[in-house]
């Protein structure tokens, strides 16, 4: 009979046989997502509404033309620092990230991302949206750049993905003529539908801080005439018009919304204006297409969309999602070769069918877009729209600012102070990090 | 040479792979502790003293990062919002935990499943934990606006003021975590010798003097060691926080540990925030030796 005794060394080389196996397996088989489909294109995106339309009929054309689409989400407060790690550490979990535009020079700067336009994406194109195009840039082509880059090469590490911007969203039985224009418009007819009992609040904003307040009160202080920085980065948002604009924001349109709007974000702002509480936002595409939507709002009819009220200008905030293609991506000539099937004209055209803001201006003219907010998109990129300033310390900025108007507005009061404040922390943060 | 191999084969079935065995058992374990241990620990006290950019050092900073910090009104608010959080909460888990341990050491009808009930809200994740509590506080849909209307009142507002979202933060935190102040010293009062008990109630002491001269004192050294480990864990507080209220409203609820998170991940400032969290280690670490010598010096009273 054959007897098999455990010995130590029967232990250590089962041990080393083991452990070499599992790295020999883990070694060839990391790669093998990768090597799986010819044209694999794992795209990394935060959740956002104005991407539903993407999903839900531009994927499967995708898949038509022969890509193998993985579309992996997250939530919008986690997706900077996941996807910069990643592409500064070359992981290569990713081959495109659905980007939000102002983050474009974090990673322009730290020269992550892949020369698209060396990839064959046609920038010169006159089809393109220009601002929009202008903003896959780094450095930009136009504005004040920041040290270092002072006389690099701009070169498009990044092409437009869904051309979403600010548009107001408004009641029309309550703003029965049409779009309010003004600000004041929107606050006096806003109380009138209020008195009538068609809503609960004239307007809704998002108040938490940091991104969701100052992406609310921005395009307040463009239409008042604000500017951010000058062309040597000293900020200039505490102009007299910034102030003013401010002190509008934190107290008529506060006293105005809800009680707990400090605490606001996208999601309770939607619900009001889709919940019929509300009777005008401002916002991007995501809550937006579902107006016509009954099993989504309560109002459904109701909504109607118009450019942004002006005080001096109907300004409105571009907040673009747009395509950049890691160095580290595992799949990175299918990424490219998806992004020249999708930024044609024909996928274009496709895409506003479906209802999303296309980046080509064609694919605005077509017969029948698939949502109402489209043209409405097109009006207000005539009418005016800025990207927020291309720096790739935008995040902190944007954090100080956001903590003072969020203070202010807690407050109900004091919008002017609240910009001098952040203003005196940006230019030492600025200082700090070798701006001037 | 025959010779000799067979030899070299005798010695290490023998004496020496008994020599090289441990060393060889132990080699797996400690290359773990050196690549997931020490080398990042070196990695993040070299990263504290250098200049990032865009992801990248750039320049040595020396000792210029740590000094920062004393100068940065952000770091300071966030450092004496923790402090305050983890002082208001462990207080509250150190009462609420002990009060619960006194009495469910008594033997009831339905004790043991009093007991488990009581120690579940310390097994859910702390994201599900913030995500209802967020249900509960939401100004426009939360529970307690929908109890406040349903009594005619209006809405209420928790996470939209400073202070209290504050308390709001720590009520969530006492109700998640009184549960494991509640099991440590239910454990060290069953662990009590019986006869001291015994004697007092023979010699016709009440339930107050029992506790303030026997249960008490020697709970003591339970009781330190309980609250030195919640302190230390609720100085690293993240997940309730950053799902609750992002450090909002403005900066009220601003722990160090969200602080250092958007200030290492979020501005990319990388030297900065190593030189943060090497400052709080530091600090937790003082906590502990500070507790441990308090423990000494309850030991020997």
């Amino acid at each position: 009979m054959h007897s098999s005794r455990l010995t130590r060394r029967s232990v250590i080389k089962g041990g080393l046989g083991l452990a070499l196996a599992t790295t020999a397996l883990t070694t060839l088989g990391l790669p093998m997502p990768a090597r799986a489909a010819a044209k694999k294109v794992i795209i990394g995106a935060f959740a956002d509404g104005g991407l539903t339309p993407f999903k839900e009929k531009i994927i499967p054309l995708a898949k038509e033309q022969g890509f193998d689409i993985e579309f992996l989400e997250d939530e919008y407060g986690v997706t900077l620092e996941k996807w910069f790690a990643d592409a500064h550490s070359g992981a290569g979990q990713y081959d495109l990230y659905l980007l939000d535009d102002p983050w474009v020079p974090q990673f322009g700067a730290a020269n992550v991302l892949e020369d698209l336009g060396a990839g064959g994406i046609d920038a010169s194109d006159k089809d393109w949206i220009g601002s929009m195009i202008d903003m896959g840039y780094w450095p930009p082509q136009k504005g004040p750049r920041v040290k270092g880059f002072e006389n690099a090469k701009p070169t498009l590490i990044c092409v437009p993905f869904v051309g979403d911007l600010q548009t107001l969203t408004y009641r029309n039985d309550v703003f029965a003529n049409g779009a309010p224009k003004t600000w004041d418009e929107v606050i006096a007819k806003g109380k009138e539908g209020v008195a009538a009992g068609k809503i609960k609040y004239p307007v809704v904003f998002r108040g938490v801080s940091g991104n969701p307040i100052v992406t609310s009160w921005y395009p307040i202080f463009l239409s008042f005439g604000g500017s951010f920085f000058d062309d040597k980065w000293n900020p200039i948002f505490n102009s007299a018009e910034g102030k003013a604009s401010a002190d509008f924001f934190v107290g008529a349109m506060k006293q105005n919304a809800p009680s707990g709007v400090v605490e606001f974000d996208s999601d309770q702002e939607g619900a009001a204006i889709l919940g019929g509480e509300a009777g005008a936002i401002i916002q991007y595409s995501g809550n937006a297409l579902k107006a016509d939507d009954p099993t989504q709002t309560k109002v459904a009819g109701k909504l109607d969309f118009g450019v942004v009220p002006k005080q001096q200008s109907a300004i409105a905030q571009m907040g673009i999602f747009i395509a950049g293609v890691p160095k580290s991506a595992p799949n990175k000539a299918n990424s490219i070769e998806f992004l020249k099937w999708y930024v044609s004209a024909e996928t274009q055209a496709k895409l506003s069918e479906a209802g999303s803001i296309p980046v080509k201006r064609s694919a605005f003219g077509i017969a029948k877009p698939g949502n109402r907010l489209i043209p409405v998109a097109l009006q207000q990129l005539d009418a005016g729209a800025l990207p927020r300033p291309r720096t790739p310390d935008w995040a902190k900025v944007e954090e100080l600012l956001g903590i003072e108007l969020n203070k202010a507005l807690q407050a109900g009061s004091g919008g002017g102070a609240a910009l001098d404040n952040a203003a005196k922390q940006v230019k030492d943060y600025l200082t700090t990090a070798g701006y001037y | 040479m025959q010779g000799a191999t067979q030899a070299r084969r005798y010695r290490l079935q023998g004496a020496g792979l008994d020599l090289a065995l441990p060393y060889l058992m132990l080699a797996p374990g400690l290359m773990i502790v050196l690549g997931v241990l020490v080398y990042p620990l070196w990695d993040g006290l070299r990263a504290s003293t250098r200049v990032y950019r865009y992801g990248s050092p750039v320049a040595d900073a020396g000792f210029q990062n740590y000094l920062h910090l004393w100068s940065d009104a952000q770091f300071l608010n966030a450092l004496w919002v923790t402090v305050k959080f983890v002082a208001l909460s462990v207080s509250f888990e150190a009462v609420l935990g002990f009060a619960l341990a006194l009495f469910c050491l008594h033997e009831f009808r339905g004790i043991r499943l009093l007991r488990t009930v009581l120690i579940i809200p310390m097994v859910i994740t702390p994201v599900v934990v913030a995500i209802v509590f967020r249900l509960i506080y939401a100004s426009d849909a939360g529970m307690l606006t929908a109890l406040s209307n349903a009594m005619g009142g209006g809405e209420v507002q928790i996470l939209g003021n400073p202070l209290n979202a504050f308390i709001g933060l720590v009520v969530l935190d006492v109700w998640e975590w009184t549960p494991l102040m509640f099991l440590i010293l239910l454990a060290g009062l069953q662990s009590l010798p019986h006869e001291p008990f015994e004697a007092a109630r023979v010699d016709g002491a009440g339930a107050w003097r029992v506790f303030a001269d026997l249960t008490f004192p020697m709970m003591r050294p339970v009781l330190a060691v309980a609250i030195v480990l919640r302190a230390i864990d609720a100085f690293g507080t993240f997940d309730q926080v950053f799902v609750l209220t992002r450090g909002g409203p403005g900066e009220a609820t601003r722990l160090i540990s969200i602080y250092g998170y958007d200030t290492a991940f979020k501005f990319q400032q990388t030297g900065y925030a190593a030189a943060l969290f090497v400052t709080i280690g530091l600090v937790v670490l003082a906590l502990a030796f500070s507790a441990i010598r308090l423990l000494r010096r309850i030991d020997a009273s």
